[in-house]
């Protein structure tokens, strides 16, 4: 039989996105097993079935990413609306 | 006749008294826009950029944009310029609110207050009709006392811009109130405005402002207003969170600077977030002036020994008086950002030099004796303590009132302070972005993260998006769509915060119809370029030089910890690229074809003093 290896990560979901996961406190993470190879883009509409139009800036590891990149072990996630200003 | 503009400056003279109205000349104003460069422009006419900041020579320039007061959107700019008497750079402070508007109505472009009063006096402005009354009775009241006072002395509708006792007591970090919270705040503008002894100015107008061509103006506007209710920034987390909505973005970023810039990442940064002030003290939106946005946010501390109401605390205010002081609790940076708002004292400059004050604490420099208790960061307690004595001048305050680059010297570490040519940086890490770095280094009034935000291209991708890490190409990306393009946006009098949604093509789209100048992209570039570089000469015939382009010494070495770990300031390659792409010379100085090119030619004598 075929097991689909999984692995760990985090996600932390800000502003207006915190609407998709209510029960998280500001700036929580929450604990995710998703299939290796898993991309920001299958974890945003597939997993947490969040619209992909609702994000601008994922940040992966500190680092603003593409969302075709694929996920690997133990990655610190974070999606951001539309953002400026400062 | 005049169109936009309203084609007169008023000048008083404290000194003797003299009020005189003074016709705009209009190829200045084609040439310098208006508010931050013509009012750069008329500052350079009226002196000597080598004189004493803190002296009656010094004149206190109050200058509108043509749009300012129009009733575009987010038309609500005024600037205050003067030479800084924190930097000795060319100051230009820039603030909101309905103050700048009203300028307009009552009939000037521009208001150049000179000389010096022997007596606490007030100027009330109404319409033509220009006083200047004794204000004994409102000296050391806070902002919020000093326009209900002037609003029963004057009228009710009048608009007020102040000092509070922070400019009074002439600290160097002092700057201009308006409509109770606004404030023009960097440079020390409101240290000259106290040693003028000018508690405030009350105008109320009752004018207008002709437009050239009224159908096509109010058709740009429109269109403008649909574009900043259609943009997701302007109208989505922007209004929903103002500018703090940014905290913990920049901190999972590693790029939040933490406790006088030692580290990147800050570990209470959720609790001083946009988030949590939306869910724990704001009351409700604010806007300014014609503007859709509506990013400011009215907050109150309820109980408790942080009580306390007023607007912000804004994304740098939130930042300087927490992150970077150590501090986490939310009520006492409210409360330190509304103490710095009654005493009209900026939030940057005074966090970071409570922040430089710790680490000289911490170190041993600065003894519990001195200060007067421990100052250790974290100590939210202690650090609402120093706002409440730098705005009084109490005790060691009196040493913290002048800024933290006049602290780190006197306590022999100069290289505790965080910022450049005397003005502390802002919340924006310049080990993780590349571009801010250099703005940091080359901006004409010193660090500073509203001369080029370049934030905007290295993380939200406007114009485009080019990596915080990335080197190349950030020369030409600060020099033009932002220290350029940011001087020509200062220069019409709309709000900088409208950039998420137009460019200067929609701001010339208004400038035209208001004024009938024609007012087009390519000339927006070259005026944002002239003012740049007549402020670049400034601080130049001032005494600054190429060495003072530099950054402090410890963001060059890498970042201890956070996901930027390693990262570093990299900006000694860059600087000669930058004069380059500039026409500057080796030593940043403007050359003489350069100055040719934007009509500045004058200039060049001054530029070879320094030869």
């Amino acid at each position: 039989m075929f097991v689909e290896s999984m692995i760990n990560i985090t996600v932390k979901l800000s502003i207006d996105l915190r609407c998709y996961r209510p029960s998280l406190k500001i700036n929580e993470s929450m604990s995710i097993a998703v299939p290796d190879d898993t991309t920001l883009l299958e974890l945003l509409t597939n997993i947490l079935q969040i619209p992909a139009h609702a994000v601008a800036i994922p940040i992966v590891n500190g680092e603003k990413c593409k969302l075709e990149q694929s996920l690997k072990k133990d990655d610190q996630v974070a999606f951001w609306p539309p953002m400026g200003g400062g | 006749m005049f169109y936009g503009y309203t084609g007169t400056i008023l000048r008083v003279n404290l000194t003797n008294g003299k009020i005189s109205k003074e016709a705009l000349d209009k190829k200045m104003a084609e040439d310098f826009v208006g508010g931050r460069g013509l009012a750069s422009r008329l500052l350079c006419e009226e002196i000597d950029p080598q004189i004493e900041a803190l002296s009656p020579e010094n004149p206190l320039i109050f200058g509108t944009g043509p749009l300012t007061g129009t009733g575009a959107p987010a038309t609500a700019r005024y600037v205050v310029v003067c030479k800084a008497p924190l930097t000795g750079t060319i100051a230009c402070s820039n603030s909101g609110g309905f103050f700048g508007p009203e300028i307009k109505f009552a009939g000037y472009d521009a208001l150049i207050i000179e000389g010096e009063s022997p007596e606490p006096v007030y100027l009330w402005i109404k319409d033509e009709r220009v006083e200047i009354r004794p204000a004994r009775v409102l000296w050391g009241k806070f902002p919020s006392e000093t326009e209900s006072s002037l609003q029963k002395l004057t009228h009710p509708s009048a608009k007020i811009a102040c000092i509070g006792p922070g400019g009074e007591k002439l600290s160097l970090m002092s700057g201009i109130v308006n409509d109770n919270y606004r404030i023009a705040a960097r440079s020390g503008v409101g240290a000259l405005m106290g040693k003028k002894k000018l508690k405030a100015i009350a105008v109320r107008g009752t004018g207008g402002i002709n437009l050239a061509d009224t159908e096509e103006f109010w058709k740009a506007s429109m269109d403008m207003h649909a574009k900043i209710t259609g943009d997701p920034v302007s109208f989505g987390s922007f209004r929903a969170y103002g500018t703090t909505s940014l905290v913990n973005l920049i901190n999972e970023m590693g790029a939040y600077p933490t406790r006088n810039f030692k580290s990147d990442t800050f570990e209470g940064a959720a609790n001083t977030s946009g988030e949590a002030i939306a869910e724990e003290i704001l009351e409700r939106n604010r806007a300014c002036f014609a503007c859709p946005i509506s990013c400011t946010r009215v907050t109150e501390v309820k109980k408790g020994p942080y009580k306390g109401r007023g607007e912000g605390p804004e994304y740098e205010s939130t930042w300087a008086l927490g992150a970077l002081c150590g501090v986490s609790n939310l009520e006492a940076v409210a409360k330190a950002n509304y103490l710095c708002g009654d005493y009209g004292i900026d939030t940057i400059s005074t966090g970071a030099t409570i922040a430089c004050a710790m680490e000289l604490f911490e170190s041993g420099a600065l003894t519990e004796k001195e200060i007067g208790f421990p100052l250790n960061f974290g100590d939210e307690a202690a650090m609402v303590r120093a706002v409440e004595m730098i705005g009084e001048r109490e005790g060691f305050g009196d040493i913290l009132a002048d800024g933290s680059y006049r602290l780190a010297e006197r306590y022999g570490h100069p290289e505790l302070f965080m910022g450049a040519k005397k003005l502390e940086m802002s919340a924006y890490s310049p080990r993780v972005f590349q571009g801010m770095a250099l703005q940091y280094a080359t901006s004409n009034r010193g660090a500073c993260h509203v001369r080029g935000n370049t934030v905007a291209a290295e993380l939200y991708g406007v114009p485009r998006y080019m990596p915080p890490e990335v080197l190349e190409q950030k020369e030409e990306m600060v020099r033009r769509p932002f220290q350029n393009s940011t001087a020509f946006v200062d220069s019409s009098g709309i709000c900088l915060f409208t950039k998420f949604a137009i460019t200067h093509r929609e701001i010339c789209a208004l400038l035209t119809p208001a004024t009938g100048i024609d007012f087009n992209f390519d000339r927006s570039i070259v005026q944002g370029d002239r003012i740049w570089n007549l402020e670049r000469m400034f601080n130049l015939r001032a005494g600054f030089t190429a060495a003072d382009d530099k950054l402090p010494a410890r963001v060059s070495e890498p970042s201890p910890d956070g996901p930027r770990a390693g990262s570093r300031a990299i900006l000694q390659n860059h600087l000669q690229t930058y004069y380059q792409l500039r026409g500057w010379d080796t030593e940043g100085r403007p050359t003489p074809s350069k100055l040719e090119e934007l009509g500045l030619e004058d200039w060049w004598n001054v530029c070879r003093e320094h030869d």
